[in-house]
């Protein structure tokens, strides 16, 4: 009973303290808000492309090319031809167009400006696939002119690039990426307020009072543990049904592993706050480690942008982040239904959690008081 | 019945011995004060009956049983008020009392009446809705004695209840503490207030270097120096003042400062007063006043220790 008393006794307390809720709150919900909104750009999957401008000179007397570029005006690129006072090549470079093409009795060459990537490698997959048919075209002409109406019967070609998404739905955007990271690295803030859990007693002066009742220690630290772990899952819930509901974020279809991914996490935290407020000197030093620790583990661990692909040193570091697996084990489970990406984050966790409540129990024996 | 018996109690931290083999006795319905100068031993004892910390050797016994032994039994019967304000200030004065009530497993509607007495007693059921934030520091220190009173302990250790606290709020716990007394609780009470100890304890033990140094009624205490007497001198300024040089004089047993004052004990049977003017006289300072005063407690405590009980 002493167990709850104090647990509730936390729990309480905690959702008083409005500087505890805007963290954990609200401060999760902006920062998701303003990140999300603002890096938008940086997840999207779609590439809106601005008409294509060529310029071209042509100096055969084939109608080869015109036929080209009636088929390619329908999709929305447009040819130019150059006059004798333009410069081509210049032209692009300065960026006015996104092409330069020369069709020659030698063949065709093009010019594209690098800064326009996108739109020089279109143009590039379509001249090609028009080069590749005047060549077939000049082949069969040559061994079977009478086949070669029959071997473009197909008609005209117009598709010259196919377009195909792979898993177009499968990728979070923004606000999907941002929820989870930012969801992440609040739950390990937890571990700011678990820190103060005995100290505070100590500093208020209420741990010789609690002392001095007929409680045991243990129940003392036990109900401290619950009751920040039962606060500290309440907000880590309000902020995941808040950007379901609110910002559509996606927490995919398997919401009870997510939240038990979320959950190690948080008696991570908890523990982390907790046995480093042991084995810090003064009152003050827990915090300092852990907003440390907290800020590093979220920067390695994508919290504030998204790392693609850490190689060497890196990796290493953002292995080192417990941020880098819950996330990572998050978005597997969301995206991919892989419910194995669980077994370490889960693993990380706990383990860690053991390992700083075992430094704590060890502490508090050895200690006259809290 | 001795609510408190303690038996060669020993407290090291390191090699400083804090508590030197003490023994003393608290019979039920008694107010015992203790009385000694900061680093003499008083809170380490004190912290020792309330479980606080363990001992290196002796016993402690609260109404016959084994503080060591039946630790949860002696924690039931006593309430500690500690020196520092030790409440919650997140939580309304209701919620802290109940909350600390609480922990000694009352319940329910028991639970409720003993919150709604203990700050009757303390005359905050008033503010029961406040939270402590609020509160001046003499309603604070009233909260801290709530907290540590609901579960009607037997035995109350009162640490410095009246520390930095205005004159009305001071009277109010001195009578509270009387109040207690006579609803049947044994208390222990410590205090740099001479004056106070005087005034409402029964029993008074002197402790000195982690031992007691003389123990009884405060009537016993004094009678230890009916030899000596007091005299008040009133000075304008106390800079030119040597007080080894008094003490030098014949028949002077102590000497210290309290503001304008300088108070000197000296052997009756010596008539040495004469001297001490003269000695005023040579060293060029202004006299004002100058009072013979019968021995309190504050003169049994610096002659015993050599030291004044306010100034450490």
């Amino acid at each position: 009973m002493n167990i709850i008393n104090m647990a509730w006794k936390g729990i309480k307390t905690d959702f008083r303290d409005i500087r505890t809720l805007f963290f954990m709150l609200a401060f999760p919900i902006i920062l998701m808000l303003v990140l999300g909104t603002a890096l938008s750009n940086a997840f999207t999957t779609t590439l809106p492309i601005d008409d294509i401008d060529v310029l071209y000179k042509d100096t055969t007397d084939g109608a080869a090319l015109q036929q080209f570029i009636q088929q390619a005006d329908q999709s929305g690129i447009e040819f130019k031809k150059v006059t004798i006072h333009t410069d081509g090549k210049k032209e692009v470079k300065q960026g006015k167009y996104t092409g330069y093409v020369e069709v020659t009795e030698e063949g065709v060459e093009l010019y594209v400006n690098s800064g326009d990537s996108i739109g020089g490698n279109i143009l590039q997959g379509m001249l090609s696939s028009y080069v590749d048919k005047y060549n077939i075209s000049s082949e069969i002409m040559k061994v079977a002119p009478d086949k070669l109406e029959q071997a473009f019967s197909g008609g005209k070609q117009t598709n010259f690039i196919k377009e195909t998404s792979v898993n177009p739905t499968k990728q979070p955007g923004s606000m999907d990426y941002y929820a989870i990271v930012i969801t992440s690295m609040i739950v390990l803030y937890g571990a700011m307020s678990s820190s103060s859990l005995i100290v505070g007693e100590r500093v208020r002066k209420t741990a010789d009072r609690l002392i001095a009742s007929p409680v045991r220690k243990s129940e003392i630290f036990i109900g401290k543990v619950l009751g920040s772990l039962v606060s500290n899952s309440l907000c880590v819930l309000l902020v995941v049904l808040f950007s379901k509901l609110f910002f559509k974020a996606n927490w995919g279809d398997h919401m009870g592993l997510v939240f038990l991914v979320l959950l190690a996490e948080v008696i991570f935290a908890v523990s982390l706050g907790i046995g480093v407020s042991f084995l810090a000197k003064t009152s003050a030093a827990p915090k300092v480690i852990i907003m440390l620790f907290v800020q590093l583990s979220s920067f390695f661990g994508g919290a504030y942008f998204k790392l693609e692909n850490p190689e060497g040193i890196f990796k290493f570091i953002t292995d080192l982040s417990p941020l880098t697996w819950i996330n990572s084990a998050l978005t597997k489970i969301i995206y991919a239904n892989d419910f194995s990406a669980a077994i370490p984050a889960l693993t990380i966790n706990l383990v860690g959690a053991i390992l700083f409540l075992l430094i704590s129990i060890v502490s508090l024996q050895r200690r006259e008081g809290l | 019945m001795n609510v408190l018996e303690i038996k060669n109690l020993t407290k090291k931290f390191g090699d400083f011995i804090a508590v030197d083999n003490m023994s003393l006795t608290v019979a039920e319905g008694e107010i015992f004060g203790f009385l000694g100068a900061n680093g003499a031993g008083k809170s380490t004892t004190i912290n020792m009956i309330a479980g606080l910390l363990r001992s290196n050797d002796g016993t402690i016994s609260i109404l016959g049983k084994n503080n060591a032994k039946q630790s949860r039994f002696a924690k039931m019967n006593i309430g500690m008020v500690p020196q520092d304000i030790a409440i919650y200030e997140d939580m309304t004065a209701y919620e802290n009392v109940k909350f600390f009530a609480g922990l000694y497993g009352l319940r329910g509607a028991e639970l409720n009446e003993r919150v709604v007495e203990a700050l009757e007693f303390v005359g905050l059921q008033d503010k029961h809705k406040s939270y402590p934030k609020s509160f001046s520091g003499g309603m604070k220190r009233r909260l801290n004695i709530a907290c540590a009173i609901a579960h009607r302990p037997k035995l109350i250790i009162m640490d410095e209840p009246t520390v930095g606290i205005d004159p009305q709020s001071r009277n109010y716990i001195l009578t509270s503490v009387r109040k207690l007394n006579e609803m049947g609780c044994t208390i222990i009470y410590t205090s740099h207030y001479m004056e106070e100890v005087e005034e409402i304890c029964s029993k008074i033990a002197i402790i000195d270097h982690g031992k007691i140094i003389a123990e009884g009624t405060k009537e016993q205490l004094k009678s230890i120096i009916t030899n000596t007497k007091d005299v008040w001198i009133e000075v304008k300024t106390t800079e030119k003042v040597n007080l080894a040089a008094i003490q030098d004089i014949n028949g002077v047993e102590a000497v210290s400062v309290d503001e304008n004052f300088i108070k000197i004990n000296s052997d009756t049977g010596v008539n040495n007063l004469n001297k001490i003017l003269e000695h005023f006289m040579n060293s060029h300072i202004e006299i004002r006043s100058l009072q013979e005063k019968a021995p309190n407690l504050e003169t049994v405590f610096l002659t015993l220790t050599g030291r004044n009980l306010r100034d450490q």
